[in-house]
């Protein structure tokens, strides 16, 4: 029996090398993760949650794709998972909150979110959490100021609140404009915040339509708001003199100047006649000589 | 008695200048050039495999030897229209046994521009692009119509003069052998020599005379324009274009030279291309070499009187840098020193015309190899965050071996016209005897 | 075409506003896209199917599929959408170069993104002295983006060409490798694939497209494509981002605004204040790319010196 095992134990162990079983090499280098949570709350309708993957590599941070991470709503259980997501290429996924949750949302003024990630060959597991308290950014103009409201939810009133910063902004192509030099603007006891604007002349619209935007950034309460409105303050964009569909030197070939195809269509086509007619005189040449 | 005598000497001119079989050496010369176009071949299969990596262009110096032999080829074609139409037309009448020499040196010579274009392509197999997508705004697509047109004309213009020696060709039937007599008869059996078709026939030639000058000139016009459209110090020069023709003429009167020299010893011509048709290539090559030294001082002397600094780190590298030699050799060997042996009536006899020939080919190869490099080595950005072989260029073997390839191709061509067509036309000789007779 | 894009765009914005139906709410979330370009320029089509979600107000609403992406998905752009362009656009880039150390990280950043070939490098930094006395500074180059491209006029097959939008792109299908272009270029910043690039399979059979110039193919050009993806994404080009000092700017002509991610500046302004310039004026290819003078540098030029000798022996 003992030499039935040992032969046992032999093989096995033999099969386990011979099967290139690498969980030994790849145990002790495992590398850690950080995860980060981020709250979004845009005009005040649909919160979603997206998160942030980041690695160290030699002493900076990489982001990494392809995590595959559980969110839940208040704390890790089944019931109260927000869903179950996986890092895109720049290391970030998001999630919005399922309808199924409606009575834990509902219930509580503040909410937590708890990230986890249970852990595979290259990475040890981690989790992480975020609470926010429910929160909602109102935006409003007066006069050629723009007056932006933070209000925090306190049992079950929408209450004012002071100190948060609050950036102004004109919505512009990658990034927002602030509306004047100021970087962000405090909110006072009544929770408001505002700014004169000073972008004048930007070009809006065709009628001069911008888009202000209210926001805040990444509040250690709050997470992010934000709220946009339409105002009539930018100058009406006039599209500029575009040489696209012209008929220029560096456009496409079915654009090409009509000097340049007169003339050379001309010089082509006069070569070429000269040219054919040449080669029909050989034909004229060759039936004369046929005749005779 | 007189009629006979001339009748006599009409067959023997016809003897003299048939075309003639190899022998022995002839063999070995197309062997030879065969050889080598098979080592060019091989070199382009592997360009073909490996993209151009295989050469030693790179992002500097994106053009190399192809774009200076495309050139140099280019030019060369354009001795066709010097010796047959502006001789032709400006009633030069000793110009006439050296027409066959000059448009056989041209087509071959348009031919091989055109494969080595090709062969620079990046990707040779879209070629056809060229057709779907022509953009008539490219001086690119300016020049493959004119290459195009050239060609077409040249061929019009060799096989025009033809038609007459082929029907003497015809009456050599076991001369020529069973094949080469099917292709003549092919080519030329309705010519009867008729007054009504050897009317047509003449204006014909005339036509065509009329209409290679202009597009003679615009191949290399174009051509010089592929360079002096862009920005490049060097290139950016409204002398351009004459300065390009006023070359080519030259280089291409070198060559027609050359090809005198070896015809007639190999061929024993020298009843037909005498002493005296050398002394007068040697006038107009002096008289071309003058013209062109004259554009190159003017292409190099206002830029180096101004010395912009754009344009001062080329210049300073042609003149005394790491150009100096070819720059120098280029000069001396392709335009003065055929000045000075062309001023001696010694210097024009055949055999110094045919070194001094060689020497103007020579050199006008390695000016094109200047005007195409050296610009490209000093842009306008410093030449930075690159590998450091961008910063140089020379030729690798495979552009050598093509490059090569393509000159023994042309004058492969060229050999097998002259084994298949007579070298001094037959028919216009008879004539012109028959002149002089009278 | 404009008038259209624009009162479609209104539409949308005072719909979303007023009803907040939650369209491009999300979708505008964080900074990165700008919904309403996609929704209204129509590359955003709403799929028909539609998503149960959780207001904030603990309300369930629907809101179609199609919105809900942060990066709204994007339907392929075919040949002839990406030779045109985003119309209404004029993209501009600026690059300050007092802020330039010669750290590189915009050509790490492109070369990855756009998978070259180790030393064919699109952004080229270069040390720039304009004379003896005086002082050198880093200038990083792209491709300029003129607005009269010569590359575009001596290419003989329309294989380079200029949108709409000011972009000068390479269609790799149809480039025949003649490379007039480079000589054309006087701002040498063309780059050739002399042989087959060092990509994976995969990615070299992937279809070429226009806007990501992926993947690169033997025997053609290459050149910086100001990322004409990411930009039709309303994102920003992977230079603008990688910078750790915010040198390369951003933006939108028509709408006067550059940013490089952290900071946003009207475009004017910064011309105005900084005494804004493009290079190579006087040969009037007309830039699309603006520098800053190097005045009150943030580093010394000294500072770059070592991070040069990696490629430059
Ligand atoms: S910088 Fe060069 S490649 Fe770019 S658009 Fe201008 S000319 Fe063309
Ligand atoms: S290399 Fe390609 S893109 Fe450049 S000019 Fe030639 S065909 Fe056009």
């Amino acid at each position: 029996m003992k030499l039935l095992n040992k032969i046992l134990f032999g093989s096995l162990s033999a099969i386990f090398l011979l099967s290139g079983y690498d969980g030994f090499s790849q145990a002790p280098d495992k590398g850690s993760l950080s995860v980060a949570i981020n709250y979004f709350n845009d005009n005040n309708k649909i919160p979603y949650v997206l998160v942030r993957v980041k690695t160290k590599v030699n002493g900076k941070f990489k982001t990494v794709p392809g995590i595959p991470l559980k969110l839940f709503l208040n704390k890790d259980s089944a019931g109260l998972l927000i869903g179950k997501v996986v890092t895109n290429e720049s290391g970030e996924a998001t999630s919005f909150i399922p309808p199924s949750l409606k009575k834990e949302w509902s219930a509580t003024i503040k909410h937590s979110f708890h990230a986890s990630f249970m852990g595979n060959t290259k990475y040890d597991s981690t989790s992480a959490d975020l609470t926010v308290g429910k929160a909602k950014i109102l935006i409003d103009t007066v006069g050629r100021s723009v007056v932006a409201t933070v209000l925090e939810l306190k049992d079950t009133s929408w209450t004012p609140v002071k100190g948060v910063d609050v950036m102004l902004a004109v919505k512009r192509l990658g990034a927002d404009l602030n509306i004047n030099e100021t970087a962000t603007f405090a909110t006072d006891s009544t929770g408001k915040a505002s700014g004169d604007f000073k972008r004048d002349t930007i070009p809006g619209d065709l009628k001069g339509n911008i888009t202000l935007v209210a926001k805040v950034v990444d509040n250690d309460q709050f997470g992010n708001l934000s709220i946009e409105k339409t105002v009539h303050w930018g100058s009406k964009f006039v599209s500029k003199a575009n040489d696209f569909n012209e008929r220029t030197l560096f456009a496409t070939r079915a654009k090409a100047p009509v000097w340049l195809l007169f003339i050379a269509l001309g010089i082509i086509i006069a070569v070429w006649t000269v040219l054919i007619l040449l080669v029909q005189n050989i034909l004229r040449i060759k039936k004369l000589g046929q005749e005779a | 008695m007189k009629n006979s005598k001339s009748i006599a000497s009409d067959e023997q001119i016809i003897q003299d200048l048939l075309p003639r079989k190899f022998k022995t050496s002839g063999r070995i010369w197309v062997s030879l050039l065969i050889a080598i176009c098979l080592v060019g071949i091989y070199a382009y299969y592997r360009q073909l495999r490996y993209g151009l990596a295989v050469t030693n262009m790179r992002d500097y110096v994106s053009w190399g030897i192809y774009i200076s032999n495309f050139v140099f080829f280019v030019a060369i074609s354009l001795v066709g229209s010097l010796i047959t139409a502006v001789f032709r037309l400006a009633g030069v009448k000793w110009g006439a046994p050296l027409t066959r020499i000059a448009e056989m040196i041209a087509v071959a010579a348009i031919i091989f521009a055109s494969i080595i274009i090709i062969v620079d392509m990046g990707s040779p197999e879209r070629f056809y692009n060229l057709f779907i997508y022509g953009r008539i705004q490219s001086p690119i697509i300016w020049d493959v119509i004119v290459i195009t047109t050239y060609f077409f004309i040249s061929i019009l213009l060799l096989y025009y003069p033809l038609l007459p020696d082929i029907k003497i060709l015809l009456r050599f039937k076991e001369k020529s052998g069973p094949g080469l007599h099917k292709f003549y008869s092919f080519l030329g059996s309705f010519w009867t020599g008729s007054h009504k078709q050897y009317l047509l026939s003449k204006k014909a030639i005339y036509a065509l005379c009329v209409a290679i000058i202009p597009v003679a000139f615009t191949i290399h016009t174009v051509t010089s324009w592929l360079f002096a459209t862009t920005y490049r110090p060097g290139w950016d020069s409204t002398n351009f274009g004459a300065y390009f023709i006023a070359g080519a003429f030259l280089v291409g009167a070198g060559s027609v030279v050359v090809a005198m020299y070896i015809f007639r010893t190999w061929y024993h011509l020298e009843k037909y291309i005498t002493p005296d048709h050398f002394d007068k290539m040697g006038r107009v090559l002096v008289l071309l070499c003058l013209l062109y030294l004259y554009f190159n001082v003017n292409e190099f002397l206002t830029p180096f009187f101004k010395m912009k600094e754009s344009e001062a780190g080329y210049l300073n590298d042609m003149f005394s840098g790491s150009f100096a030699p070819v720059f120098w050799f280029a000069i001396f060997t392709g335009i003065l020193l055929p000045i000075i042996i062309l001023l001696f009536k010694q210097g024009r006899k055949p055999l110094p015309m045919f070194i001094v020939g060689i020497m103007v080919v020579v050199g006008a190869w390695f000016k094109r190899y200047l005007i195409v490099t050296p610009t490209l080595l000093h842009p306008f950005m410093p030449m930075h965050d690159v590998p450091e072989m961008y910063h140089h260029y020379f030729p690798s073997w495979e552009e050598w071996a093509i490059t090569s390839g393509s000159l023994a191709g042309a004058m492969l061509i060229i050999t097998l016209l002259c084994r298949i067509f007579p070298i001094v036309p037959i028919q216009e000789t008879i004539n012109e005897h028959h002149e002089t007779a009278k | 075409m404009n008038k259209e894009n624009n009162s479609r765009r209104d539409f949308l914005l005072t719909g979303l506003l007023a009803a907040g139906a939650g369209l491009g709410a999300v979708a505008g979330c964080h900074s990165k896209k700008d919904p309403f370009e996609a929704a209204a320029d129509g590359t955003v089509k709403p799929s028909g199917k539609k998503v149960k979600l959780l207001s904030v107000d603990g309300e369930v609403i629907e809101v179609d599929e199609a919105f809900l992406k942060p990066v709204p998905h994007l339907p392929a752009i075919t040949n002839s959408e990406a030779r045109i362009g985003i119309p209404g656009k004029k993209f501009v880039m600026v690059i300050d170069l007092s802020r330039c150390k010669n750290l590189k990280k915009c050509q790490a950043a492109c070369n990855h993104a756009h998978d070259l070939n180790p030393g064919e490098n699109w952004i080229k930094v270069n040390p720039m002295q304009a004379a003896e006395h005086t002082a050198p500074y880093w200038e990083p180059t792209t491709c300029m983006h003129c607005d009269e491209p010569p590359c575009v006029k001596v290419c003989p097959v329309d294989a380079t060409f200029k949108r709409e939008d000011g972009i000068v792109l390479i269609d790799s299908d149809r480039c025949i490798g003649c490379r007039f272009c480079m000589a054309a270029c006087p701002y040498s910043t063309r780059v050739f694939n002399w042989g087959a690039p060092e990509i994976s399979e995969e990615l070299a059979s992937q279809p070429y497209s226009c806007e990501t110039s992926i993947p690169q193919k033997k025997g053609t050009v290459g050149k910086c494509d100001f990322c004409a993806d990411m930009t039709r994404m309303g994102m920003l080009p992977h230079c603008v981002s990688a910078c750790p000092n915010g040198v390369f700017f951003y933006g939108d002509l028509n709408e006067d605004s550059v940013t490089n991610g952290a900071e946003t500046f009207r475009f004017s302004d910064l011309m105005r204040d900084k005494g804004g310039y493009r290079l190579m004026e006087d040969l009037g290819t007309k830039p699309s790319v603006y520098y800053l003078p190097a005045v009150s540098r943030n580093f010394p030029f000294e500072s770059g010196i070592e991070n040069d000798k990696k490629q430059n022996k």
